[in-house]
């Protein structure tokens, strides 16, 4: 199910020259929008940092997980990315980048009082692994992942199917954030709902998503969760993610792309949190293992 | 407990096993200690003030920073990679700033309660001093109860700064000098400037700082220099000078024309030097340590700096410079620099040799492998990108002895054979003890990067 994972996708080694993020270096942002729920007394598990995808914001985990997580004893925070829910930068969202995300991840997270475990959804899953090759981070979730490999399944998929909207995609505009591409067990009224609160995505980002990225070594826990009725992100896809990790993909049958609003998030977020307790325990070090031998 | 195998002389009072110690909690100090916990190697910190932040502790006896220090190098390469400074922070933040960001990092990572604070390292001594591969005695003298205690680690890692220890010059007749003389070890803030006729001696960038103060609080200030330098901007074409530096760096420009690039920049924001009354460069671009001060030709201009020779001798109420100029002063300020000192540890253990320890990397020495000194660099841009992967570099070594011994073997090797090698990025260094620990910071960090990579081979 998973694994302490030192395994290198890609084959990618430790990278310690990032020349562009010491020439030109993302712009800060006046206004970030991070959504915590603290739960109602100290447990010592780590707090957990969820990181969205394409078009969503912090709102999608604010919806039902942070407040549900809270009340399992973690410090649950949502942030939204630049141009995103309530973060600043919409303007300037037309020429933000992966790395401009980063940032944003990485901002959010010296916020934090200790390191969290990284949550990321679709997109967001793509950016915390960028964010684990820099920075120790407790454990890596990755939900219905956008492929690190690069997205050009979903993208045949696709135009195959919505011709059209994969044109948009290629004109640079936000795919359509359709509620049947995203949901599958809540009635219409509830999905048009959630639907219609996403926004635009930058297309810089969104072209990069079909990047081939090669990601460092990844020293924590990864836990890489996948729907076998998910409309955007391919089976295979999901499971080369996993292998990438040497870990076996969890499936949560029956449920949408957004596991964290369909139907059934509670079971979705137990997965979680339970993986969670098992791999990085209440009472884990902030940096560690620390092995005792004397 | 006492250990049975400790010299008559040494009690150890603890052993702690394969736990290393590490001297300071500077930037330097605070990164080392937690790639180590963070590659699950057991370590304690030891600091003698009763905060983090070394240098950048205002105020503590060894911090050199005054009141008015900022940063000279812009955030995006001086930060921990892992830990960017916030975005509130401006471009150049200062010294107050980063005793907060260096106080947030240590909280994040969990390090606070793995130093011992007040806690001064008097003495590090190997308990086999023939053997490589010895542990160490480590005796800490606690500053609030005076006591002493010795405690025995696996490992040692130094960073007890390379900004403290003052080298203070010698010039004829300055016993007699009737005004004051201090060193800007001692420079805290303006106020001792007020009023006063200042010599400010030497054109690193604390003397162009205290310079500028002084243009802008003195009765008069004049400026020796040994040599005419570069005045780089802080700004350059609208973002900090070193992003643009390395942005020439990224584009893989050769080293001749980022030359004339650099020069033309600042033909172009700052103009000839010698019209302000300033000395023409005698070295070229990159040949010193970059000197990064946008005022110190505006107060020349305004006629507050008189830039003067090297002082040739000091009478009881003035100071004579090459070339006879003399002036009636009442305070110089020697900004003459630091020297590198270990007080707590034998020379002999860090390959010095022509005043300074040659070590691989500027981090390993070849006399033990359970000795490394981290933060003994002065790169030619920000330090704490370096300071980050330099305690990378440590944590991966000392996990190749334990997992890997093949591979920690190969780095031995490396360590005995290249203690000389310098990072210079193809130029030549001007001779001088401030050029002892110069790196050109993309050059220095490709050949830590390589290292890592060695160190992470499987065997």
């Amino acid at each position: 199910m998973s694994a302490v994972s030192d395994v290198r996708p890609g084959r990618r080694r430790t990278r310690a020259m990032r020349p562009w993020d010491w020439s030109l270096p993302p712009t800060g942002l006046a206004h970030r929008e991070i959504l915590t729920v603290e739960p109602a007394t100290a447990s010592g598990r780590p707090p957990l940092l969820f990181v969205h995808g394409v078009a969503h914001g912090a709102w999608c985990f604010a919806e039902h997980w942070l407040s549900a997580a809270a009340e399992r004893g973690f410090s649950a925070s949502a942030v939204s990315l630049r141009g995103h829910g309530g973060s600043g930068g919409a303007a300037q969202l037309g020429r933000a980048t992966s790395r401009a995300y980063v940032h944003d991840i990485m901002q959010a997270i010296t916020e934090l009082p200790e390191p969290p475990v990284l949550v990321g959804h679709s997109m967001g899953a793509v950016l915390v692994q960028l964010v684990a090759e820099r920075y120790p981070v407790r454990g890596l979730v990755l939900l219905t992942p956008a492929p690190a490999h690069g997205a050009w399944a979903t993208l045949a998929h696709t135009l195959r199917t919505r011709p059209a909207d994969a044109l948009a995609v290629v004109a640079g505009r936000t795919m359509p954030m359709r509620p049947e591409l995203l949901f599958t067990g809540l009635e219409a009224n509830e999905a048009e709902r959630l639907a219609s609160r996403t926004g635009r995505e930058s297309p810089v980002a969104q072209y990069e998503l079909l990047r081939r990225r090669r990601i460092g070594p990844v020293r924590c826990p990864v836990l890489v969760v996948g729907t076998p009725h998910d409309r955007l992100v391919r089976v295979d896809d999901v499971e080369r993610t996993a292998a990438m990790y040497g870990v076996e993909a969890q499936w949560l049958s029956g449920m949408g792309h957004d596991v964290m609003l369909d139907a059934g998030w509670e079971r979705a977020l137990d997965l979680v949190l339970d993986w969670v307790d098992v791999e990085v325990p209440p009472g884990t070090p902030a940096l560690g293992p620390i092995r005792h031998t004397r | 407990m006492t250990a049975v195998d400790a010299p008559p002389s040494r009690v150890v009072a603890l052993d702690r096993g394969d736990a290393w110690c590490v001297v300071g909690a500077g930037p330097h100090g605070l990164s080392a200690l937690k790639a180590l916990l963070q590659s699950g190697i057991d370590a304690d910190g030891f600091e003698r003030e009763p905060e983090v932040g070394g240098n950048w502790n205002f105020g503590a006896d060894n911090s050199r920073v005054y009141r008015s220090t900022h940063l000279i190098s812009s955030k995006p390469f001086t930060q921990f990679p892992d830990f960017p400074m916030p975005d509130r922070f401006p471009d150049y933040p200062s010294h107050f700033q980063i005793k907060e960001y260096f106080t947030s990092y240590a909280r994040h990572f969990g390090l606070l309660n793995r130093i011992a604070f007040s806690s001064d390292v008097v003495r590090c001594e190997p308990v086999e001093a023939t053997d490589p591969s010895s542990r160490w005695d480590v005796t800490v003298l606690d500053r609030a109860s005076g006591i002493e205690s010795t405690r025995r680690y696996a490992g040692v890692v130094v960073a007890n700064g390379h900004n403290w220890f003052a080298k203070v010059p010698e010039y004829p007749g300055q016993a007699e000098f009737g005004g004051e003389i201090i060193h800007s070890a001692d420079y805290k803030g303006s106020d001792v400037l007020r009023g006063r006729r200042v010599v400010v001696v030497g054109a690193g960038n604390t003397g162009c700082d205290v310079a500028v103060e002084s243009a802008q609080n003195a009765e008069h200030t004049w400026h020796s220099t040994r040599r005419g330098y570069y005045y780089n901007p802080k700004y350059a074409l609208g973002r900090p000078s070193d992003q643009t530096a390395d942005l020439l760096l990224a584009l893989r420009l050769p080293l001749w024309l980022r030359r004339q690039m650099f020069k033309a920049t600042l033909r172009l924001t700052v103009g000839d030097f010698e019209k302000f009354g300033l000395k023409k460069p005698d070295h070229r671009f990159f040949e010193t340590h970059p000197i990064v001060n946008q005022q110190l030709p505006y107060y020349v201009g305004h006629g507050d700096i008189t830039p003067v020779d090297d002082i040739e001798r000091f009478d009881a109420d003035a100071i004579e410079f090459a070339g006879g100029k003399r002036v009636k002063a009442d305070l110089v300020v020697f900004c003459t620099g630091y020297l590198v000192r270990f007080p707590f540890l034998d020379d002999r253990w860090l390959n010095w040799s022509d005043d300074h320890p040659r070590l691989f990397l500027q981090m390993f020495t070849p006399v033990f492998d359970t000795l490394v000194v981290a933060g003994l660099i002065q790169p030619d841009s920000g330090q704490w990108t370096l300071a980050h992967w330099q305690g990378q570099t440590i944590a991966r070594y000392i996990e190749a002895r334990r997992d890997r011994p093949a591979v920690a073997a190969r780095l031995r090797q490396r360590v005995n054979d290249e203690t000389h090698r310098r990072f210079t990025a193809g130029t030549q260094y001007k001779e001088s003890t401030r050029h002892y620990y110069e790196v050109a910071h993309q050059e220095y960090l490709g050949a830590i990067e390589r290292t890592i990579h060695d160190l992470e081979a499987a065997r």
